[in-house]
């Protein structure tokens, strides 16, 4: 196995080696989904530039983040491609086994992960901490695809609805408790755009939407304080303009100084002379807008937007409910992610902290989001034969 | 199949309505706000650091420097991303041994970007502990600022005063002239009067700053301009000598409070100004401790006063001098005329301190001896209003003008003013009071000086002034101050010559012929006075001039509560006069 995996990843580099591989390459190549490749590596490739300033890598000061990054995603490229010798479909037989695991992994978390900022999401493995709670989205993901498989269609009454909204719920209510309300929310929305496409009754959706609405002020009580101050400061940033309004405030004012052409790559001010917060990680697209103006956040924009215009594409054409069902949540989680992490930074949005999928500094997010995009490219290697 | 196509589509619309969402927005705000957006990221960057312009400083006469500025540490806050942790507080206010409270008002108090100075001048154990410990001290800054420097510390204070932080108060009034928070403002003396002359104009710099207010680098700069120098008329070592032989004469007697003015005559020029008690301009410039404050606020004696100008007193017999010059120019009495001391005068039943009866007595010998009997006559024979005319004359009841702040008028003897204040009729009595400058007559010391200035020069009155001139820092003369004539006596010559010969025999035979002795080395003219305190001790008065031919000295000296002029004051006067004629450069030989 060790050989296929070396054979496959040397192999697109090296074409003319291996004549046999050499085949193997090309009928993978006809098959691969080259917009969203574009789409993922120009992503990738600007992430590690406004990283690299981000993290002022022209100056003596500079971290290795753009290493650690870069390594990283080489590390998640080769493993992808090495995914794709496998067939998307053994995932489902998986479904189960996955759920369970990932139910240990939170609870670790809960039992022996350490904290940072007030939340306990991490778990140290040798130099590299861990945030399982990037990963269980994907196994999220992964698991209700294989609960939904043969319900599609099925979704008519609560009563078919509830032990699905269960199996989201206990894992949705570990990440809520770490606290990380920003993942849990992801979770909904990953709930949310898997029984849509899985023709949930609308009516008994838009029930479920209204019951919710009605149980927020409840919810509110459930709230840390910090949480509150959060959704106060995303109604107001001046509620607190040297505390949590800061974050935004500062985003904002990077963003709108960027104007069209943006500052230039190093020459945002509000970002070298770290009047921005978090910069590398979650306030990242701040960066883009600073630096490279309107026009670098549009083009960023316009990325995201095919590759999950390619998500849905990709969830049209799967070959089968379970691929289906999958790029639609993992499409879901990337447009919550993108929606709610940018229009955080523009002030459209409460901070939740979540990152910005293949733009924000951080190794889980990061391979999440690569074994994300690789099943997308797996779901679309099998996608069905069109008549020719 | 085709119901799950088509809510896919419905999901791909709601994808690109949240992208197109995000583009709007990012427009909005870079091409429509991104101007206000720039501004808000340049004021978040750059700061205007004020460079305080040097303030100008004090030469006396000879050029001897006696006021300068030294670099100080100032300890001050910079909040500029998160309010200052009380833990920062209370390190800082044990550290500066400043009241915790002080500092949280200040804070309070605090807009914009400007640095609160906590503490200026700070010694070195603490600057080395704040920057040894700097992560301990975050949002504590050290800036450089210049120290006011009283190169002689209570030498003199009284003239040129003394600066400190300008207060709220002082800032509301005065906003418009360009003052701001946390500048230094003079407060007294010449610092006060000569403000806006001494502080020149502050430069800055504008820096750009990392989120800490860490400069990073300056953008533009504009130098400050440094205040004008002052040249004053002060004759330094004469201040020093007249000082010394206060303090000597207090030390001596018991007494805790004087005042003297020595002054040239025949130009107004004042040589050198001396009010007791005292206190060290030095104390104020770091914002006064409690501790200090309460010594001078509570001393009885007023230590801020300054008695020379402020200080109003009854003349005593100096005033015989305005009732002599009268006397004779209204010809209510001849030269020549004896009159007989008898001891106590009919009206008021009055006669001389100590019961002492002189005789038959002439117009210069009754002023060498400073017969009461024979002023109460002329008093009585002169009427009150004749009195006022030529006090008024000689420029008592007004302000004399001199550049300093706070000056008394004193009151001249007068009809009108007792009856409009007191609305009570004027007593004849009252009269032969003040013709012996006792009742309704104040002077200040410096007034005093001024008529005795008079007769030294011949009728001639100069305006008082201690300001030579005003130079900027290269050197430019930027004000120039010559004397002014404010008025001359309108007195025969004959009349101003009598009066010279009766002071004159004041250190020969009269009332200070004690203290001079008959070896004085300059011909020295002279009056004694002795101030009816109705409080406590009588105040004890000299005033003197010389040489007599040519006079260039006039001294005037009150001792409160010394008792008679003749003991309390006249040494002080014998001895400032010593040093006036010992010091060579200080005869320039008249005008």
């Amino acid at each position: 196995m060790p050989a296929l995996v070396a054979s496959a990843f040397f192999g697109a580099i090296c074409p003319t080696s291996f004549e046999r591989k050499v085949y193997m390459n090309k009928r993978w190549l006809r098959r691969m989904d080259f917009t969203l490749i574009f789409a993922t590596a120009a992503i990738i490739l600007m992430s590690l530039v406004i990283i690299g300033s981000a993290t002022h890598i022209n100056t003596a000061a500079g971290g290795s983040f753009v290493q650690r990054q870069g390594l990283f995603a080489l590390v998640n490229i080769a493993l992808a491609v090495f995914f794709m010798n496998f067939d998307y479909k053994m995932l489902q037989r998986y479904g189960m086994t996955l759920y369970w695991i990932n139910l240990a992994l939170l609870v670790a978390v809960m039992l022996f992960g350490h904290s940072a900022l007030g939340a306990q999401r991490w778990i140290q493995i040798g130099p590299i901490s861990l945030q399982p709670s990037e990963f269980s989205k994907i196994i999220m993901i992964i698991s209700l695809a294989a609960l939904l498989e043969d319900k599609v269609g099925k979704l008519n009454t609560l009563h078919d609805l509830l032990p699905i909204a269960a199996f989201v719920g206990v894992p949705f209510l570990l990440v809520l408790k770490q606290p990380d309300l920003g993942t849990s929310l992801v979770f909904i929305a990953i709930f949310l755009g898997m029984i849509f496409a899985a023709g949930v009754n609308l009516k008994l959706l838009g029930a479920i939407f209204g019951a919710g609405l009605l149980a927020s002020p409840i919810l509110w009580h459930f709230l840390k304080d910090y949480q509150k101050m959060r959704i106060l400061v995303f109604l107001d940033p001046n509620v607190d303009p040297l505390g949590s309004g800061y974050h935004i405030i500062q985003s904002e004012i990077a963003i709108g100084s960027g104007q069209l052409f943006g500052k230039g790559l190093f020459e945002g001010t509000q970002s070298q002379l770290d009047f921005l917060p978090e910069n590398h990680t979650d306030f990242i697209f701040a960066v883009v807008g600073e630096e490279l103006g309107f026009v670098g956040a549009a083009f960023l924009l316009i990325m995201y937007l095919i590759l999950l215009w390619r998500g849905i594409k990709i969830a049209r054409d799967a070959s089968d409910t379970f691929g289906m069902l999958l790029a639609v949540g993992i499409t879901s989680m990337l447009v919550f992610h993108v929606l709610v992490n940018i229009g955080m930074t523009m002030g459209i949005m409460p901070v939740t902290g979540i990152p910005l999928p293949l733009m924000s500094y951080g190794i889980s997010s990061l391979t999440t989001n690569i074994m994300s995009i690789a099943i997308l490219l797996n779901v679309y290697m099998k996608k069905q034969r069109l008549v020719f | 199949m085709s119901d799950y196509e088509n809510r896919l589509k419905i999901l791909s619309g709601l994808i690109v309505c949240a992208v197109m969402l995000l583009i709007a927005r990012a427009g909005y705000l870079q091409v429509y706000q991104g101007d206000e957006y720039v501004r808000r990221a340049d004021g978040n960057r750059t700061r205007l650091i004020p460079t305080m312009a040097p303030r100008g400083t004090f030469f006396d006469r000879n050029g001897l420097s006696i006021v300068e500025n030294r670099p100080g540490f100032t300890v001050s806050l910079l909040p500029l991303t998160a309010p200052i942790k009380p833990e920062v507080v209370d390190r800082v206010s044990k550290l500066l041994n400043v009241p915790k409270e002080e500092i949280e008002a200040k804070i309070k108090a605090h807009t914009g970007y400007e640095p609160i100075r906590i503490k200026t001048d700070v010694g070195p154990e603490a600057l080395t502990v704040i920057e040894e410990q700097s992560a301990l001290y975050p949002g504590v800054i050290i800036e450089v600022q210049a120290v006011r420097d009283y190169l002689y510390k209570e030498q003199g204070a009284h003239i040129l005063g003394y600066v400190s932080e300008i207060s709220d108060m002082e800032l509301e009034e005065r906003k418009n002239e360009g003052y701001k928070t946390g500048d230094i403002i003079g407060q007294f003396g010449l610092e006060r009067v000569y403000d806006k002359e001494l502080r020149g104009k502050n430069g800055g710099e504008l820096v750009e700053v990392d989120v800490t207010g860490k400069p990073v680098q300056i953008l533009g700069q504009k130098e400050p301009m440094s205040g004008y120098d002052f040249h004053l008329t002060i004759d330094w070592r004469l201040q020093a000598a007249t000082e010394k032989a206060v303090d000597d004469q207090l030390n001596l007697i018991g007494a805790k409070a004087a005042a003297a003015v020595v002054m040239n005559p025949q130009t107004g020029e004042v040589l050198a100004l001396v009010s007791r008690p005292a206190f060290d301009p030095n104390l104020f410039v770091h914002g006064i401790s409690e501790k200090n404050w309460k010594l001078i606020n509570e001393n009885p004696y007023d230590p801020l006063g300054n008695k020379a100008i402020m200080g109003e007193y009854p003349p005593g017999s100096t005033f015989k001098i305005v009732t002599g010059t009268a006397a004779l120019s209204e010809e209510v009495v001849t030269p020549t005329e004896q009159i007989l001391d008898t001891g106590v005068y009919w009206l008021g039943e009055k006669g001389n301190a100590g019961g002492e009866v002189l005789g038959w007595l002439d117009f210069t010998s009754a002023l060498a001896h400073s017969d009461n009997y024979y002023f109460y006559e002329m008093g009585y024979r002169l009427g009150v209003d004749r009195l006022e005319k030529y006090a008024r004359m000689f420029g008592l009841g007004e302000k004399t003008g001199i550049n300093l702040p706070y000056e008394g008028e004193g009151l001249a003897p007068s009809r009108t003013y007792k009856e409009k204040y007191l609305e009570e009729e004027w007593y004849d009595s009252e009269t032969l009071d003040a013709a012996i400058g006792q009742g309704f007559n104040l002077v200040t010391p410096l007034q005093a000086a001024m008529v005795m200035g008079e007769i030294a020069a011949n009728g001639q009155r100069y305006k008082p002034y201690l300001v030579s001139k005003i130079v900027d820092s290269e050197g430019k003369i930027i004000k120039e101050y010559k004397p002014t004539l404010l008025s001359t006596l309108d007195v025969p010559d004959s009349v101003i010559q009598l009066v010279q010969q009766g002071l004159r025999d004041v250190t020969k035979e009269g009332t200070a012929a004690g203290v001079f002795g008959a070896y004085f080395p300059v011909d020295i003219a002279g009056k004694t006075g002795t101030a009816e305190n109705p409080q406590g001790a009588d105040h004890g008065w000299f005033v003197a001039y010389g040489p007599f031919n040519n006079p260039n000295i006039v001294v005037s000296v009150i001792v409160e509560n010394g008792g008679f002029g003749s003991q309390s004051a006249v040494p002080i006067g014998k001895k400032i006069l010593e040093a006036a004629f010992s010091i060579a450069g200080l005869m320039p030989g008249g005008r």
